[in-house]
């Protein structure tokens, strides 16, 4: 079984547990899923993240297209599913040409599509500076090429948009469609409920618990703001911001 | 500030000529200076005395002193990859003066004449427990205080069984330069006995060699590497076993020399860039040289102890490094 058998889910989780952070949260993606992960701090996004890229032990089954994570061998695991992380930071001055191909690990280094990443995320011009010395939104910037450069079919990223200003903001949700488009999965955590209104699908975490899921449009409603953040929600005409 | 490729290309012949413009010197430079012409005719036993004093003085002293290098120098680049942190290395965490407490130990209590692994053995029991010291307390976080307060705790504590045991076990006329040797560290006397015992700190490097790939990407973050596709439990298991191994055979035969592990590897980082693929070789042959030359330096200055010159160097540069952190 693969991603591509009809049904098969990019990912599965059922029942997974960590205890006092995540109690029994069980979702599936379907390939092609463009997914916001939202929540109020605190509320087990990072943890489920990281449950679901394998990092993290915890109770409960984790499955990539259709596959339980205990079969999948670490070098495999490199292949099936990138992970950004949250927090970028970096104690050694690796070129930022090299943390992107670092991506290619699990392909043998063969350092395919790399240059054409760093393109695709506006990196070329930074591509033989340290990272440790850029600022930090270019920083996630740079896990976000590296995730991209495994070429994996589900992508899980924590906060991607969190450190960037809006425009590169704005680029990399159009950067998730396209990898959306391509077949490929997408799971963010994100805070900004307005960006996840952009998504196909929301899940909403609270207290470690799943309290909805399912399109933008039916779960983010002023009820359900109101109950898990605790605040009120209107619609009104404002500001808003689109790519040129 | 980026490494230009041609400094990198260039670094490891220019590292390996280094290296044996200070064997030569090591050599030659003495009581009795010996040309290379006649260290040629010395190593072909044609000239008698310098065979004499070549085999018998100073080809063990090289040997060692080399190994003791190389095997600190890459065990300070294992550590700092392994906690993500420049300034980690074998002494500041406390490791050599494990090495040294396990070593000096088993002399007191009279087990080194049962057979010459017993020394080697206690060195590695004791970089071991200082290991596992440091791996307990790091488990809240690897921050620059956190290891270095650690080290300073566990150097201190070392030093005082290490002072302990040679204070009861040794005759009075030769307490204190024993005491001085595992403190602060030494090659006089060596012997191809301890050459032997250091010997296998080169099975070691080449283990450590196909490491350095992985090792990239743990010195970028532990669950990073993972997501990445490397096996990081696999991976932190040997390179702890490798760095403690490498500093406990180089604290066997030396005592606690300083500083190799911290300065080395962060000299390399800034010619070569910090991939570990060029840096493990290149601390390897940098650290052997890095000894050479401090010993070379010591005895220079009317018979200083390596560990007292590498020190001297050693001290300003950490200093300058945290400096340079702040």
């Amino acid at each position: 079984m693969d991603a591509a058998t009809p049904g098969v889910k990019a990912l599965d989780l059922v029942g997974v547990s960590v205890p006092d952070r995540l109690h029994e949260v069980s979702l599936a993606l379907a390939p092609g899923t463009l997914a916001g992960l939202v929540g109020p701090n605190g509320s087990g996004k990072s943890t489920l993240l990281q449950i679901a890229a394998g990092l993290l032990p915890g109770g409960g089954s984790v499955r990539w297209g259709g596959r339980p994570l205990g079969e999948i061998p670490m070098i495999d695991r490199g292949r099936g599913a990138a992970w950004v992380p949250q927090e970028a930071q970096f104690e050694f001055g690796f070129t930022v040409r090299s943390v992107v191909a670092q991506g290619r690990y699990a392909h043998g280094d063969d350092e395919r599509g790399v240059e054409e990443i760093l393109a695709r995320l506006g990196l070329t011009g930074l591509a033989d500076r340290p990272v440790n010395r850029l600022s930090g939104g270019e920083r996630h910037r740079v896990l976000l090429a590296r995730a991209l450069a495994t070429g994996a079919p589900l992508q899980l990223w924590d906060e991607p948009l969190a450190a960037l200003d809006v425009r590169h903001a704005l680029e990399v949700l159009v950067l998730a469609g396209e990898i959306k488009r391509a077949g490929r999965t997408l799971l963010l955590s994100l805070h900004d409920l307005r960006l996840a209104h952009r998504l196909d699908a929301v899940i909403v975490l609270h207290e470690g618990r799943l309290r909805a899921a399912g399109p933008p449009a039916t779960v983010l409603t002023s009820a359900l703001l109101r109950e898990v953040f605790g605040v009120r929600a209107e619609i009104a005409p404002g500001l808003v911001l689109k790519l040129p | 500030m980026t490494p230009s490729p041609w400094v990198s290309r260039a670094a490891p012949p220019v590292a390996l000529l280094l290296l044996a413009g200070l064997m030569v010197a090591a050599l030659g430079v003495g009581d009795l200076r010996l040309g290379p012409a006649r260290i040629w005719a010395g190593l072909w036993h044609h000239d008698e005395l310098a065979a004499t004093i070549l085999w018998q003085i100073r080809l063990p002293r090289l040997l060692v002193a080399m190994l003791v290098g190389a095997a600190l120098a890459a065990s300070g680049l294992v550590m700092q990859a392994y906690f993500r942190n420049s300034l980690a290395s074998p002494g500041l965490l406390g490791v050599s003066s494990g090495g040294a407490a396990g070593a000096v130990v088993a002399i007191g209590a009279g087990w080194v004449s049962h057979s010459l692994l017993v020394l080697p053995a206690a060195a590695i029991a004791g970089a071991l427990i200082a290991t596992g010291a440091v791996l307990i307390l790091a488990r809240r976080g690897t921050s620059t205080e956190r290891l270095l307060l650690a080290g300073v705790a566990l150097n201190a504590l070392l030093g005082a069984v290490t002072t302990y045991v040679l204070s009861n076990v040794t005759l009075s006329y030769e307490r204190n330069a024993q005491i001085l040797f595992w403190l602060l560290g030494g090659l006089e006397d060596r012997t191809w006995e301890h050459g032997a015992i250091a010997l296998p700190i080169l099975g070691a490097a080449a283990l450590l060699w196909p490491l350095g790939r992985p090792m990239d990407l743990l010195s970028l973050g532990a669950l990073e590497a993972q997501s990445l596709g490397v096996d990081v439990r696999r991976l932190r298991r040997r390179l702890l076993a490798l760095a403690t191994v490498l500093t406990a055979l180089a604290t066997a035969v030396a005592g606690n020399v300083g500083f190799v592990g911290l300065i080395v590897p962060h000299v390399l980082r800034l010619l070569v860039g910090p991939e570990h693929r060029r840096l493990v070789p290149l601390s390897l042959i940098g650290g052997a040289a890095f000894v050479v030359a401090c010993d070379l330096l010591g005895r220079a200055a009317g018979g200083l102890r390596v560990g007292i010159v590498t020190s001297l160097v050693g001290g300003p540069f950490f200093l300058w490094m945290l400096r340079r952190r702040a």
